[in-house]
């Protein structure tokens, strides 16, 4: 992929003539072409394919796409912050990513009677990330919250540029514990474009097998969560355990429990003999009986589910103007999923789940994961009949500057866009599915009750540390 | 309702999970420095039924005003460094810090210096290390009773 670099006016006039014709905003990210600054947007087609829009920032500036895609806010405030490049139009254009100011530059401003701020974090109650919230409120009604997030800034993507190619995956993939697999598939998916590699289906396959043994760990965590967010404590230990078999499935397999060093560039070093593989579905099938019993008990339980209908609602149209993705998008009658757009994994035949009651609160986004799980662990169990081998990629393809990848986190698309110096790597960009529902969060949390927050919070359950990397 | 509690009833049984014979306790704050979310979800399952870490009297507070241990996590970023201060300030006296996973030992660190304080020891007096990326549950549960044994020892 190559991404010619256009002028100010013309670069609007693509992004706009694409977002007409049905693609749609995934990713926005400042970098070098050559000695010059630049900024390149990333589109998507409903069908998969990707384009990138570059536009030249010699003198610094470049003129904003927020208008046209809401969705594009926090990648272009920090853009601004990371790489000092302004957004001509974008006003105003708050800090997102840089501590350094006070927070009245940061905080949306309200003024009126009776309307006070609640300051949360970044340490909070519990066993959860670190970042800051600040609820403007009346009373106990949520107004408005900025959500002021990359306390945990590693400078993850600087500390990745210059390493070769190969060695990235391990430092750009331990961003997230959560999204491991998914971050390293989407790296590495960039990087063999980049080098003209092809995966075989055998690589596709195994690489298909950790994206789920991922995903399905995540979803029994994530129910466990809301369930812990109304304080119902049974329903939360026992998708605790379910959570435990499978990070102990995933050692038996890999010999990590978040499956940490199970990708690399080039092709596939996962190894199971028939003894892995059928002891594998054995133990999935058991967490299959394990979290269907659990979660009808979840369903039939009046005072559980009645705290779930009704809050935090994300509907579709906003959902797709502040391009929300997986679960939570789903949850609101966006039936959009990369699994069904993969080539270059083994999703043959994948159907996006659809729930009846696409309404897009909090109850939503509860059951599609409950619904997800299932055709998850079908897959599963489909890949994992027979034994896996190390395979490596077929290699002779065109050769390219630029690679992207993307792929179905646990948490909705993820895009890793990686330009190349050499054999190295010059800049990279990883824009996680919590990235882009971070401003969802604040949007399903106005006109809510304070105390809902927590809840309407944990039916995202969306990371901190791939979004701060 | 009642299935859950059967299920979790059984779980108990076949973990064989028991609590020791003489009571001791030490209450834990958990501070996020920069980690991957790693070991947040391990010391999660440290308190959940299978470690179970409850029943040797180890809990999570809320807050560093009712805590013993601070457990901190992360290469300790530039961004949480005055907050991990704020939170050791407010803690009662004796008091102890747990260094926890890999990054918070500055064990293998992966990101940009700038950005990055350094290991934990170097902003706080660390009393004990558990390292791992990120340690097992049953890791974090055992090393945190180790330092209960050797506060008791200590005391007598």
């Amino acid at each position: 992929m190559s991404a010619p670099l256009r002028d100010g006016t013309t670069y609007r006039e693509a992004v706009a003539a694409a977002l007409a014709d049905g693609w749609s905003f995934a990713g926005l990210h400042a970098t070098r072409s050559g000695d010059v600054p630049a900024v390149r947007t990333l589109l998507v087609s409903r069908s998969g394919d990707v384009c990138l829009e570059s536009v030249e920032a010699g003198n610094g500036s470049v003129p904003t796409i927020v208008d046209l895609a809401p969705a594009a806010g926090w990648d272009e405030r920090e853009a601004r912050d990371l790489y000092g490049i302004a957004f001509d139009g974008h006003e105003p254009l708050r800090p997102l990513v840089d501590h350094d100011v006070p927070l009245e530059h940061f905080a949306t401003s309200v003024r009126g009677r009776d309307a006070y701020q609640v300051a949360v974090g970044p340490i909070h109650a519990g066993v959860i990330e670190s970042g800051h919230f600040r609820f403007h409120v009346v009373g106990d009604r949520i107004l408005h919250v900025d959500a002021r997030l990359f306390h945990k800034h590693r400078g993850i993507e600087r500390a990745c540029e210059g390493l070769p190619l190969a060695y990235g995956v391990r430092t750009l993939a331990r961003a997230c514990a959560g999204c491991w697999v998914t971050n390293a598939v989407a790296y590495a998916h960039a990087c063999e474009q980049l080098l003209g590699q092809q995966p075989t289906p055998e690589v596709a396959r195994a690489r298909t097998i950790l994206l789920e043994l991922e995903r399905v760990w995540n979803t029994l965590n994530d129910i466990g969560a809301m369930c812990a967010g109304v304080g119902l404590a049974a329903g939360n230990n026992r998708f605790l355990a379910l959570t435990d078999e499978a990070r102990s499935l995933n050692a038996l397999l890999t010999g990590h429990r978040f499956l940490f060093g199970s990708v690399a560039v080039g092709g596939s070093d996962l190894g199971l003999d028939v003894h892995a593989t059928a002891a594998a579905r054995e133990t999935l099938t058991r967490i299959r009986r394990g979290s269907s019993r659990a979660w009808r008990e979840l369903l039939f339980n009046g005072s559980f589910m009645d705290r779930m209908s009704d809050i935090g609602v994300v509907d579709a149209e906003t959902a797709r103007s502040l391009g929300v993705v997986g679960p939570a998008a789903r949850a609101a009658g966006l039936l959009e999923d990369v699994r069904e757009t993969s080539p270059l994994l083994a999703y043959e035949g994948f159907e996006t789940a659809a729930l009846r009651r696409q309404v897009g609160d909090v109850q939503a986004r509860l059951e599609q994961r409950a619904l997800e799980l299932l055709p998850c662990l079908d897959i599963l169990d489909r890949l994992l009949s027979g034994p896996v081998r190390p395979a490596a990629n077929e290699h002779g393809g065109p050769e390219s500057p630029i690679g992207v990848g993307r792929v179905e986190s646990p948490r909705g698309a993820t895009a890793c866009v990686v330009e190349r110096d050499g054999d190295r790597i010059a800049r990279l960009r990883l824009r996680t599915g919590s990235y882009a529902n971070w401003p969802a969060v604040a949007s399903a949390a106005a006109d809510n009750l304070l105390p809902d927050f927590p809840l309407i919070n944990k039916s995202f359950e969306l990371c901190y540390a791939c979004v701060d990397r | 309702m009642l299935t859950l509690l059967r299920d979790l009833r059984k779980l108990r049984g076949a973990t064989a999970l028991s609590a020791p014979d003489r009571g001791r306790s030490l209450a834990l704050r958990h501070v996020d420095c920069g980690s991957c979310n790693g070991c947040e979800h391990e010391l999660t399952l440290a308190s959940g039924p299978t470690v179970d870490m409850a029943r040797f009297g180890l809990g999570i507070v809320a807050s560093p005003r009712h805590a013993d241990v601070l457990l901190v996590t992360g290469p300790v970023t530039t961004r949480m460094r005055e907050a991990l201060l704020i939170a050791y300030a407010a803690m009662p006296e004796p008091r102890r810090v747990a260094a926890l996973g890999d990054c918070a030992l500055g064990v293998d660190v992966l990101g940009s210096d700038d950005q990055i304080v350094g290991p934990v020891e170097s902003v706080l007096p660390v009393d004990l290390r558990i390292p791992g990326c990120p340690p097992t549950p049953d890791a974090i549960a055992a090393a945190l009773l180790a330092l209960v044994d050797a506060t008791t020892t200590a005391r007598r």
